[in-house]
């Protein structure tokens, strides 16, 4: 700090976001809604509570939200919710793919694509998603009306959509993952990643890292500015069957063929908590209230508060017929969908969703002209695939070690004397090797040399630093070294 | 067992009728609020692209003169009266809403060397290449009547500027020496000399009412009291000063429009070193006068660009330049902090926004809202390079670029220059002398 007078700025400065950060803080009191809950008596098990029990106690509105959809004829389905909860798409691996208002019970579009249907996803809102079918992926309008076939995108067997960056990431089949910019329509990062089948695959919301479970009991971590896996963990015995990471990006949970369900803490790297199951669950969902819910060959076993501390029991369990395909937490409602080998079904989990949403970034009743408002402000705000990162703190600090080496290298180009270089440019034709622009083209080299001499200079001065406080650091210190006489 | 799932009443999150506004529920957890500095990174480079989609400055021009225009002067109480001089004798009083000429008057035989209001704006004074010194009404005269003037004195000497004191009746004209006048007399009250040739311009201290800055042709600014007899004290710097304006916010500080392309501030308490040296006009700079909030000026210099400074910062934040603007003799910031003015040879008057990317006119409340937190966004990353690089970045004519380089490389080689002369000599031999004072010559009592 220069003078008293910036310190002071900067003072109250600091004390703005602080009081900032109270406010938001003492809102939290004036928020409407309140959570769901389940109390069982002392005798009682919440797990044995079954979702007949549940409907039977709970108002009309809230029992129409268990509903179940019998759909035998094609094969197990995938699901996939909008990010605001409103809407529920429904794929089958025989071609049935079916978009509809969940809550209203009303049909957007049932279609059959007459191709198997590997994973569908919604785009940044409800009016288009995308199919990854047997060959290609296509994009569908919500009324069934195919919009594009993407051909760069070959056997996709699962998908995630980035919100924040318009970004579709693909898992393919043959260990490619891919990243399409669905604003433009262009590939902005694809790598082969050498790793086999890709069919495993999770996002982490809070920095938009994909995690990939692979079948030698490894996740990897990618992100599309890096050709190889960020952080490469080895999480299982055997294969990786699911991985799962929760909303704040702090924890993840994975489970194997080894028939153990891991929590691991993201920041560090290290596991938490490890269960042992009767088996390795086939498919994993946290919910925005840190509750899992774990797919289970037959069951799905819903676990609360596990992540913090070893639980003790199951909260929910629930019997299906046929086995789980696809899992996940409905945003901002009690209610957990599950796709299964025989349709979907929708059940009720008290206490899993958050109850007040903020509307300004994702509202379960907006109008229409209020979802084509935030479409665009979505697009103008469309962060650049140059800023995933690990740690999304670090666009706010300072990059210390580049400002230290341009203010080195411009000190230096100063006062330095360059070398005579003897450099005779090749004649070009076209008008290339003008006078004028053979001198430049001398010049440059020139230059070239001179920042290359500055830049070693630099490196050698930081590597004599290092060398010297190693030194200093070696040397064991005493009390009585300040009466030794300094050398020269 | 006692069960309750979480269930929303829709007439609490939906908007009764369609007059209503659309309920906006709150939920300030960041957790359902990630990628912050990412998405704030995007909006503020977004504010940075828009601000420069619209920066348009221009907002018209006085057309009228038939010579190239010297002075300018506002009225002090209406924002939408100016008067300016030329060179060919005449001064016209223009009306900036209508953007036309509501009088013009046949004033001096040679060129209108300065024109000045009275506090009340009742009458201003103008003096001349002819040695005289006018008296005229604010008001037009009735139509058959030809303009005369309501005073007129007779001088010993070319005048070469003139400026009014802002509380009493008093004004002060400088020439050969500087007079101060009272409006009654038709001598001078007191004539200030100091052994110097000529007084290039006067200026009152708006809030030290009694304090005169004046530049001479000996190179410097000098500094009188009008209520003792002998002068204050004066500042010789290299080359000598055009023109002086005071801040009409802080009592103490001046700046001067010096001929070796800079600017330079100084406080009156401290006059051997500026406070602030600006630097970034190529070419002699001619006038300058600050805005109504003391925390920025507007100067105009004979490369053909007028420049608006902040107090504090070395370099100049805006530019403005057209092609068929010349030499720019005069420029005046409005009392309203909007607009600036600027007279040039070419005979034009030309209004230009003072930010060039503002929206005039009134706003609606939530406009208003989005521009400041564009502002605030813009204020927050304006370090980072790719923000930064797009706020600089301005269009200036290929000589003004060309000759900013070479003045560049000419500081830059006389710096790496002087850093061999140290690294090649006894240590000590080559003192570090700071950049304000190689500018100052000396200061005298």
């Amino acid at each position: 700090m220069k003078t008293t007078f910036q310190s002071h700025h900067y003072q109250e400065k600091e004390d703005k976001f602080e009081k900032a950060v109270k406010q938001a803080a003492r809102l939290e009191h004036v928020q409407e809604e309140i959570g769901g809950f389940l109390e069982v008596e002392k005798g009682e098990e919440s797990c044995k509570v079954t979702q007949h029990e549940i409907a039977q106690d709970v108002d009309i509105t809230s029992a129409t939200k268990f509903f179940e959809l019998e759909l035998r004829q094609f094969g197990p389905y995938r699901m996939n919710y909008t990010r605001n909860g409103r809407h529920l798409l429904i794929g089958g691996k025989k071609g049935h793919v079916a978009a509809m208002d969940w809550q209203t019970k009303k049909l957007m579009c049932e279609m059959n694509v007459m191709e198997t249907v590997n994973d569908l996803k919604w785009l940044h809102t409800e009016t288009m998603f995308a199919v990854a079918q047997k060959q290609w992926t296509y994009i569908y309008d919500n009324q069934g009306i195919e919009l594009h076939c993407l051909k760069m995108l070959d056997n996709v067997l699962r998908m995630e959509f980035l919100p924040y960056h318009f970004l579709l990431a693909n898992a393919n089949a043959k260990g490619y993952l891919s990243y399409i910019d669905v604003s433009v329509g262009q590939k902005v990062a694809g790598c082969q990643t050498s790793l086999g089948r890709l069919d495993v695959m999770c996002q982490n919301p809070s920095n938009a890292i994909i995690h990939l479970g692979h079948p030698g009991g490894t996740v990897s971590l990618w992100s599309p500015n890096v050709k190889e896996p960020l952080v490469k963990m080895l999480c299982h015995k055997s294969g990786t069957r699911a991985i799962a990471v929760d909303s704040k990006g702090s924890y993840m949970a994975t489970s194997g063929i080894d028939r153990m369900l891991k929590i691991w803490d993201l920041r560090t790297y290290k596991a938490l908590q490890s269960y042992k199951l009767g088996a390795g669950p086939s498919n994993l969902a946290f919910s925005q209230k840190n509750m899992i819910a774990a797919g289970i060959g037959n069951t799905v076993q819903v676990y609360k508060d596990c992540c913090d501390r070893a639980m003790s029991s199951v909260y929910m369990s629930h019997q299906l017929k046929e086995s789980v395909g696809c899992l996940q937490f409905c945003p901002f409602e009690d209610v957990l969908g599950v796709s299964h080998g025989a349709g979907f079904s929708s059940l009720l989990i008290p206490g899993c969703g958050e109850p007040n949403f903020d509307a300004m970034e994702l509202n379960p009743y907006q109008t229409k002209k209020q979802r084509r408002e935030v479409e665009v402000k979505m697009l103008l705000e469309k962060i650049q695939p140059e800023m995933i990162h690990l740690d999304t703190q670090k666009l706010g600090e300072i990059d210390m070690k580049t400002l230290q080496e341009k203010t080195d290298e411009r000190n230096k180009l100063l006062f330095l004397k360059p070398e005579k270089i003897e450099f005779e440019p090749r004649y070009r034709k076209k008008g290339k090797s003008k006078t004028g622009k053979f001198e430049k083209r001398k010049k440059g080299v020139q230059e070239e040399q001179k920042r290359e001499t500055v830049k070693e200079l630099v490196q050698n001065k930081s590597e004599e630093e290092l060398k010297r406080r190693k030194v200093q650091d070696s040397i064991p210190k005493t009390v009585l070294d300040r009466f030794r006489k300094k050398s020269a | 067992m006692k069960v309750k799932v979480l269930c929303r009443n829709p007439d609490d999150y939906l908007r009764e009728t369609k007059r209503d506004i659309h309920k906006l529920p709150r939920n300030y957890d960041p957790s359902l609020h990630p990628f912050e500095g990412p998405r704030e990174y995007t909006r503020a480079l977004n504010a940075t692209k828009l601000e420069r989609v619209f920066a348009k400055p221009f907002l018209g021009s006085l057309d009228g003169h038939r010579d190239g225009v010297h002075c300018l002067a506002k009225h002090p109480q209406s924002l939408s009266t100016i008067l300016s001089g030329s060179y060919d004798g005449e001064i016209r009083v223009w009306d900036l809403s209508k953007r036309e000429c509501v009088r013009t008057i046949t004033a001096h035989d040679g060129f209108v060397r300065g024109i000045t209001f009275h506090p009340h704006g009742h009458h201003f004074y103008s003096c001349g290449e002819d040695k005289i010194i006018k008296q005229w009404n604010s008001k037009a005269p009735l139509l058959d009547k030809k303009e005369e003037p309501m005073n007129t004195i007779l001088g010993k000497h070319i005048y070469h500027g003139i400026d009014h004191h802002w509380k009493k009746d008093i004004f002060a004209t400088c020439g050969e020496c500087l007079d101060v006048w009272d409006e009654e007399r038709m001598e001078p009250v007191r004539s200030f000399t100091w052994g110097v040739d000529t007084v290039g311009s006067v200026r009152f201290n708006p809030i030290e009412t009694h304090i005169l800055a004046a530049t001479a042709s000996d190179r410097s600014i000098m500094l009188y009291d009008m209520r003792g007899s002998a002068p204050l004290r004066k500042v010789i710097l290299k080359m000598s000063s055009n023109r002086v304006c005071w801040n009409p916010m802080e009592a103490f500080i001046f700046t001067a429009a010096n001929e070796d392309y800079n600017l330079y501030t100084f406080d009156i308490r401290k006059l051997n070193l500026p406070l602030n040296i600006h630097m970034d006009h190529i070419s002699a700079v001619l006038d300058i006068d600050y805005s109504a909030t003391g925390k920025e000026f507007v100067s105009g210099s004979y490369d053909k660009t007028i420049r608006i400074f902040p107090v504090d910062k070395g370099h100049s934040r805006e530019v403005y330049h057209t092609k068929r603007m010349q030499r720019v003799q005069c420029v005046r910031w409005s009392s309203d902090n909007k607009y600036l003015l600027s007279g040039s040879d070419e005979t034009n008057i030309r209004l230009w926004k003072a930010n060039a990317s503002e929206k005039l006119g009134a706003l609606k409340p939530r406009e208003k809202e989005a521009f400041q937190y564009n502002e605030k966004l813009k204020e927050k990353f304006q370090f980072h390079p790719q923000v930064k690089r797009i706020s600089r970045h301005r269009h200036v004519p290929k000589l003004i670029y060309s000759q900013q380089r070479e003045l560049r490389i000419m500081r830059q080689s006389e710096k790496r220059k002087e850093a061999n002369r140290r690294a090649h000599s006894k240590p000590g031999s080559v003192p570090f002398v700071p950049e304000r004072s190689k500018h100052v010559v000396s200061e005298e009592k």
